[in-house]
């Protein structure tokens, strides 16, 4: 049988467990374990769904403290997964939903999915931060390009940011359409998982042309989405980025010098000689896109 | 105190001055979203008819039964209650380009809407077009241009906040390929990167005045000032979001202020969008004044827009009522 989790699931459950353990009341965890017990024992979907619902009455929404060990052991286990910033009953949801067994894909996938169709907003932030989680993966695309349709902040950013699902799995149009949107929304580009392995031509197009309608109407444009059209620089937006690099502003200026170190177009290298200090920053690893993100 | 202390004074901020004595139209303004305060505010500001186009809730409808009771709102309960403030309530009826996406409830909605099309006030099919510019959202494009095509019915396009020069050609094209004429066809949301194609090609351009993410009304006086007048319309598309359903008479007045010519203003924020829509057979401007006679007193279906203890706003000729 092809295997439902394409991670070790149970080391993840584990490391999960021992974070809400530590972090909960007694009678959160008495009142989490009891409804385990019961779980394993009825199966009864509508106990569990019960259980993903309530949560938040039973464990608090404190923001949970993650050691380093912790930390790392996760993004081992899976490339680029971090519970960081999380709060308890956001990391108590994610644990329940490893609770479902997932050996009849049809039926684990109906019940998640009529968790998303009923779901508030914070049930839809733990459901979309949980999806490099899920057993499926290829059976979550179409939901997450829908969760990128959603107009709600939060829900957005625990698709676009520290998830390393929609690199992995979504298909080009609806991968460029999050970054995208994470450009309208104002979303920390910087930390969306695998954003320049999934660079790519057609999304950085589009990104001139909107760089141009921010321009028509009088409005800054993000220097970060320079990052992304930085492998594609060609004669159509070359003047694109000699008009950054003539910025008044530094940033945009110092985005302009990393997407020409980053471009293999020829009259992008000479322009970076022009400016000697901000190649060497490049070249001494100062000066990076993460290094200018907060200044973005 | 009572209701009747509790209601709005009607007052005169100075660009209405400067408007004074003209007629609006919006024809892009989601009141299912809005409340009736806006609408008496529309009302003083010399709004006398809106077309309402079905969109997206902001959260995704899970069943056909939550779009038929929409469709039916839209020509039911908000045109009664547009009514009651003397305003004249049209609309558009389609599967907005976002819920395309779920297919299956997409196709039950394709289903339903020849139900609705006919109905009286319903002056095209809209809006429809692109958001994500999937492959989902172009099926259900195609299709409701057919439905428009054989309706004999307008058409109101909404292009995509992002990639929306590459969405508005797109939605352009295709409207060509199933033999539209562009004189049917409204493209709206355009800014200073899309107008001179779609006014190239014979389509009306909509301009949507709406805080920070679309256009801004100094933006829409250099627009008008460098396109003119011809085929270019103005609206609010006031909705759920920070949104402005005065922005039609507020970019009129700042028109007047930029010297633009009052019968370009006209055409822009009133005799336009009536010209386009009016090809629906449904727009007749003589019913803006039977409307204005408005009786707050009426009911639909024993509901009334007066919540206990209110005044009703009755109406008979002047523009603010106290």
């Amino acid at each position: 049988m092809e295997n439902a989790y394409h991670y070790d699931k149970e080391k993840v459950e584990a490391l999960l467990w021992d974070v809400i353990q530590q972090q909960s009341t007694d009678n959160g965890l008495a009142w989490l374990q009891q409804r385990t017990a019961n779980w394993k024992t009825t199966a009864a979907v509508q106990q569990f769904n019960l259980t993903f619902t309530a949560i938040p009455r039973f464990l608090s929404k404190n923001e949970i403290t993650v050691s380093p060990e912790t930390a790392t052991a996760l993004r081992h286990l899976i490339d680029g997964y971090t519970i960081h910033g999380y709060t308890l009953d956001r990391l108590a949801r994610v644990w329940w939903l490893l609770q479902l067994p997932a050996d009849d894909r049809k039926t684990y996938t109906q019940t998640i999915e009529n968790l998303f169709d009923a779901a508030e907003m914070n049930e839809l932030v733990a459901l979309y931060g949980a999806l490099p989680l899920l057993a499926w993966p290829e059976a979550w695309r179409l939901r997450t390009a829908e969760g990128i349709r959603s107009n709600i902040g939060i829900v957005l950013q625990a698709i676009m940011t520290d998830n390393p699902y929609p690199a992995r799995y979504l298909e080009e149009p609806a991968w460029n359409q999050l970054v995208m949107k994470a450009f309208f929304t104002e979303k920390p580009i910087h930390q969306i998982s695998g954003l320049d392995k999934r660079a790519n031509q057609p999304l950085a197009a589009t990104l001139t042309d909107y760089a141009h309608e921010r321009w028509a109407a009088g409005r800054p444009v993000h220097p970060q989405l320079w990052r992304l059209v930085a492998p594609f620089i060609n004669d159509n937006n070359w003047p694109d980025i000699q008009r950054i690099w003539q910025s008044e502003n530094s940033i945009e200026k110092e985005a302009a010098a990393l997407a020409c170190a980053m471009s293999p177009y020829e009259p992008a290298h000479t322009l970076l000689h022009q400016d000697k200090a901000l190649q060497q920053e490049i070249k001494d690893g100062t000066l990076t896109w993460d290094a200018l993100a907060p200044r973005c | 105190m009572t209701e009747k202390d509790l209601q709005p004074l009607s007052y005169s901020p100075a660009y209405l001055d400067k408007i004074k004595g003209m007629r609006f139209f919006d024809p892009h303004v989601h009141m299912t979203s809005r409340t009736t305060d806006d609408y008496q505010a529309m009302a003083d500001a010399g709004i006398v008819a809106i077309i309402e186009p079905s969109f997206w809730l902001g959260q995704p409808r899970t069943g056909v039964d939550t779009f038929r009771d929409y469709f039916s709102s839209l020509i039911g309960w908000e045109r009664f209650r547009s009514s009651q403030f003397g305003i004249k309530h049209y609309c558009t009826i389609g599967l907005n380009s976002k819920e395309a996406n779920n297919e299956r409830l997409a196709e039950a909605v394709m289903e339903m809407l020849p139900l609705f099309i006919y109905k009286e006030g319903v002056v095209g099919i809209g809006e429809i077009g692109f958001d994500d510019q999937t492959a989902a959202e172009e099926k259900y494009y195609r299709a409701q241009l057919e439905l428009a095509k054989e309706a004999g019915l307008p058409v109101q396009i909404h292009t995509p906040h992002r990639d929306k020069k590459k969405g508005t050609q797109r939605s352009m094209d295709i409207a060509i390929e199933h033999g539209l004429d562009p004189h049917m066809v409204i493209v709206d949301h355009n800014n200073e990167e899309t107008v001179k194609e779609v006014l190239d090609r014979g389509f009306w351009a909509a301009f949507t005045i709406y805080p920070f993410t679309k256009m801004g009304n100094e933006r829409m006086v250099a627009v008008v000032k460098q396109y003119g007048s011809e085929r270019i319309m103005v609206n609010s598309a006031a909705d759920w979001g920070i949104s402005d359903p005065l922005a039609v008479p507020k970019t009129a007045a700042l028109m007047h202020e930029s010297g633009i010519d009052t019968n370009d203003i006209h055409l822009v924020t009133y005799r336009n969008a009536i010209t386009a829509f009016a090809q629906s057979g449904q727009i007749n401007e003589a019913d803006f004044d039977t409307v204005r006679d408005i009786d707050q007193s009426l009911k639909f279906n024993g509901s009334t827009v007066l919540r206990g203890g209110q005044q009703p706003r009755v109406n008979k000729n002047s523009t603010i009522i106290r």
